[in-house]
């Protein structure tokens, strides 16, 4: 199945994309984030990275379906 | 009539200011039985606080514009013989004369109500602001006064906020009632100050230690060049009470600190996060939490923007981002840059929640807005409490500081049994609400075994705690001391 992903701020800039469509094996949203921190090198740690599918925040074991829209999300700190 | 006044005496020397002690010039004229003479001095207490000195500031030109069209108006509404008015500028001490106004009539009727009025319209129409040096060591902008009556400015200055339908005659007055606190004065509180201002605010607060840099000027647009080098907090409350002279701005020229932000933060009804840390905005949330005070939170990176409402029963910061991100992994604007017109915006939005809030309407208290303003998207996500948050309790998360606890139960998890130790001194109680020992900071002699240290503001038992610590004894400071933690304090004699 195909999720699609948007990165925002310093994750985008490290992914090096805005989104992209992902092939997935039936998986939760923190696995995938798991497994985009190693593929895209987005340099921070999981726990950090916020995700939301559909526009909402969700739990780390959210399991992902076919079409999902998900949002990436560092803390970001500048005033 | 008036251009023969004109005539006789010089446009500008009618109205002056000087940074000297005033020399009046004692003018005196034959046709003139009647002189009224009155003195502003600076008195050494207002509004319930100790006043060290004050500081005068004009906006000169305007000052010396208005001033001057001011007597020329008294000399011809009271028919006057002439009338001169003397202002100082820069610093006071107490008992220095401020302001020197004299009048000259053919009788002494005319002489005493046109030196009333000039002394009105001087207070309320001339652009001089001053600031009070506080014995505390803080100091407050006083604007000039509201003009008499309700003020013909007031009423146009709110007018088109009146007329909106969510706001109204009823909206106005709780927005002018309201007190509001900017915590960190950088680019987001220049979006955030002039819509707070604009919408009427009656009392805005502004914390910030630094100085105004050539570097912040492209984002922080309400300074100006010569600014740099000045105190930011100063700077932007003078730029407050220009666009509105009958609002009060109170200045801390401090670093928002575990040790004050409970006292700063309970003295006011909504907080607006304009800081660049993840330590301060974590902070702010938990004392936020702690005191039940909306705090409306936003941070800025390059071209995008977070923003959020921490309502007193809604998720928190903390609920979103429960560990804090280590030194460096999140930039600042420093560090990472960011584009000047985006924190006029997030700011912008940060004050319309402040705004709504107190209005009524619906906030972003269970949502945070995303705005990225490359490709000018907008997205709102959900967002959820999260259970056993250490944030909603006011607590810092993940934080393990190992001389003070938040809360008395905090100890009880560190030493098992200990102590509450009340350490402030003798003429300083009422006594505590909790079984505690009594043993004041001037003549402590440490008891056996762990102990919770309780002080005023939690000062004095953080340095204690730290002094025991190194000795080798158990014990922590509670922090915020009594005044964070009204519960503790008993009506009670000690
Ligand atoms: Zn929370």
């Amino acid at each position: 199945m195909t999720v699609h992903v948007r990165y925002f701020a310093v994750l985008r800039e490290r992914a090096g994309r805005e989104r992209e469509s992902v092939e997935i094996e039936p998986m939760t949203a923190r696995e995938l984030v798991d497994r985009l921190i190693r593929e895209r090198g987005l340099g921070l740690p999981s726990p950090l990275i916020r995700i939301a599918v559909g526009g909402a925040f969700v739990e780390d074991g959210s399991v992902l379906a076919d079409g999902d829209e998900i949002v990436l999300l560092p803390p970001v700190a500048g005033g | 009539m008036r251009s023969f006044f004109f005539l006789r005496w010089p446009v500008a020397d009618m109205f002056r200011l000087t940074s000297d002690p005033i020399v009046p010039t004692h003018r005196s004229d034959d046709q003139a039985g009647a002189f009224v003479t009155f003195k502003g001095r600076v008195r050494s207490r207002n509004g319930g606080r100790t006043v060290l000195r004050l500081e005068y500031e004009a906006y000169a030109e305007m000052a010396l514009t208005e001033g001057n069209a001011m007597v020329g108006e008294a000399i011809e509404r009271f028919g006057l013989v002439d009338a001169e008015i003397v202002h100082r500028i820069g610093l006071l001490e107490v008992g220095d004369t401020a302001v020197w106004v004299e009048v000259a009539a053919p009788h002494r009727r005319e002489a005493f109500a046109a030196a009333e009025w000039l002394v009105d319209q001087l207070k309320w129409r001339v652009p001089i602001w001053k600031r009070e040096i506080y014995a505390e060591g803080d100091s407050g902008w006083i604007g000039a006064d509201a003009p008499p009556g309700g003020g013909k400015f007031e009423v146009e200055f709110g007018r088109r906020m009146t007329c909106l339908h969510e706001v109204g005659e009823a909206g106005a007055r709780l927005l002018g009632e309201a007190r509001v606190l900017i915590v960190g004065v950088g680019g987001l509180a220049v979006g955030a100050l002039p819509a707070l201002v604009g919408a009427g605010i009656g009392t805005i607060g502004l914390v910030d230690p630094d100085e105004v840099e050539t570097s912040n000027l492209h984002r922080q647009t309400l300074f100006a060049a010569a600014d740099v080098g000045r105190g930011k907090v100063e700077r932007a409350a003078a730029f407050a009470t220009r666009l509105r002279p009958g609002m009060r701005v109170e200045t801390f020229p401090h670093a928002l600190e575990a040790t004050n932000a409970d006292a700063l933060i309970r003295a006011y009804d909504w907080i607006v996060d304009g800081t660049d840390s993840f330590a301060a905005k974590r902070l702010l949330n938990a004392v936020c939490r702690r005191h039940r005070k909306p705090l409306v939170t936003a941070s800025v990176h390059r071209w995008e923007g977070q923003i959020m409402t921490v309502m007193p029963d809604g998720p928190c910061l903390a609920c979103l981002f429960p560990q804090s991100p280590p030194e460096g992994c999140v930039g600042t604007c420093a560090e990472e840059g960011v584009y000047g017109g985006l924190v006029g915006l997030v700011g912008s939005l940060q004050a319309t929640e402040v705004v709504k809030g107190i209005l009524g309407m619906s906030i972003l208290d269970r949502e945070v807005l995303l705005v990225d303003l490359r490709t000018s998207d907008v997205t709102r996500l959900a967002r959820t409490s999260r259970p056993d948050c250490e944030g909603c309790r006011g607590e810092l998360p993940g934080s393990d500081d190992p001389l003070e606890v938040s809360r008395l139960e905090q100890a009880a998890s560190r030493f098992g049994a200990y102590r509450v130790v009340d350490i402030r001194e003798v003429g300083e109680r009422p006594a505590l609400a909790v079984p505690h020992l009594h043993i004041p900071m001037s003549r402590f002699d440490p008891p056996s075994g762990p102990m919770v240290l309780v002080c005023a503001h939690g000062v004095r038992s953080l340095v204690l705690a730290a002094e025991l610590a190194s000795l080798g004894i158990p014990a922590v400071s509670l922090r915020g001391g009594v005044s964070a933690h009204p519960e503790l304090a008993d009506a009670g004699p000690g």
